[in-house]
């Protein structure tokens, strides 16, 4: 029992070596959803689908998002990297490792939308960012663009 | 504490590659829906080009965020910046024992014409 008490403490430390990266992973979920649906989604002038649709992101980079659709204004922001409070993990207990695996992993980044800059850049009024944990969920009311004009209107058949 | 607040900055702000940039002829700058090309060592530069300049990514000795498509997106924003729609690789080192970057030497070029014909690598997300 003794030496329980004392591999225990020992044992914690050892498993709370790289905190970031055990808890958040190096990648990051990022959801991306639009009103009208199926507009298309670019990161970093990559096309990589139409909403909704998510994606696993590495932390350790910033990415441009543009969201985009036909006869609607294009929405774009930033998702910038903002420090990751586990990694606080590694200083609270110890763990020299993690200081340095975390950073290499980029588990000790999330990834967070530049929701101002956004908005101000865009006029999109409804825009939501919402984080549940750690995944980013980005929903975009796509605003019309008032250079097209409307000429008609599909109307479904009986 | 100190220490470790240095750490940190070191940390934080060495992450990027360090970058070297050698521009002789900038041009007016491109609007970010300006298309540029990627071409690597085996896509050949187009004729009738003007020659940008050059840019070096090194391994700042702390990069993390020196992968091959990340540095390529880094270089574009650099092209774009200076007026070129081409980014062609020139020289490539890829990770080993002594760096886990990708280490390259890039020539921006500008093409008078559209890049989307041409040969090249597509960008991809890592």
């Amino acid at each position: 029992m003794k030496n329980l008490f004392k591999i225990l403490p020992l044992a914690g430390l050892l498993i709370l070596q790289s905190c970031a990266t055990i808890v958040s992973g190096s990648r990051q979920t990022i959801r991306f959803n639009s009103m009208p649906a199926a507009a298309t989604v670019y990161i970093n002038e990559v096309e990589i689908g139409k909403t909704p649709v998510e994606k696993d992101l590495k932390r350790n980079q910033e990415y441009k998002v543009a969201i985009k659709m036909d006869g609607y204004k294009p929405y774009s922001a930033t998702l910038s990297k903002k420090f990751n409070e586990w990694y606080i993990g590694n200083i609270v207990f110890g763990g020299i490792i993690g200081l340095v695996v975390d950073p290499i992993t980029g588990a000790m980044y999330k990834l967070s939308p530049d929701e101002v800059t956004a908005r101000l850049a865009n006029d999109n009024s409804d825009v939501v960012f919402k984080s549940n944990r750690d995944d980013v969920h980005i929903c975009v009311s796509l605003n019309i663009d008032p250079e097209w004009e409307k000429v008609g209107q599909l109307e479904r058949a009986e | 504490m100190e220490r470790l607040v240095v750490l940190l900055i070191i940390v934080v702000a060495g992450c990027s590659p360090k970058i070297k940039s050698n521009l002789t002829n900038a041009q007016p700058a491109l609007s970010a829906n300006d298309e540029v090309a990627f071409l690597d060592l085996k896509h050949e530069v187009p004729q009738k080009v003007v020659k940008i300049g050059s840019l070096k990514f090194q391994d700042s000795g702390f990069s993390t965020d020196c992968s091959f498509n990340s540095i390529l997106n880094k270089a574009r924003l650099e092209a774009r910046k200076n007026g070129a729609n081409i980014v062609k690789v020139v020289e490539k080192k890829e990770p080993d024992l002594w760096s886990s970057c990708y280490r390259l030497n890039i020539d921006l070029y500008k093409f008078e014409g559209s890049v989307s014909s041409l040969p090249q690598y597509k960008l991809t997300l890592d």
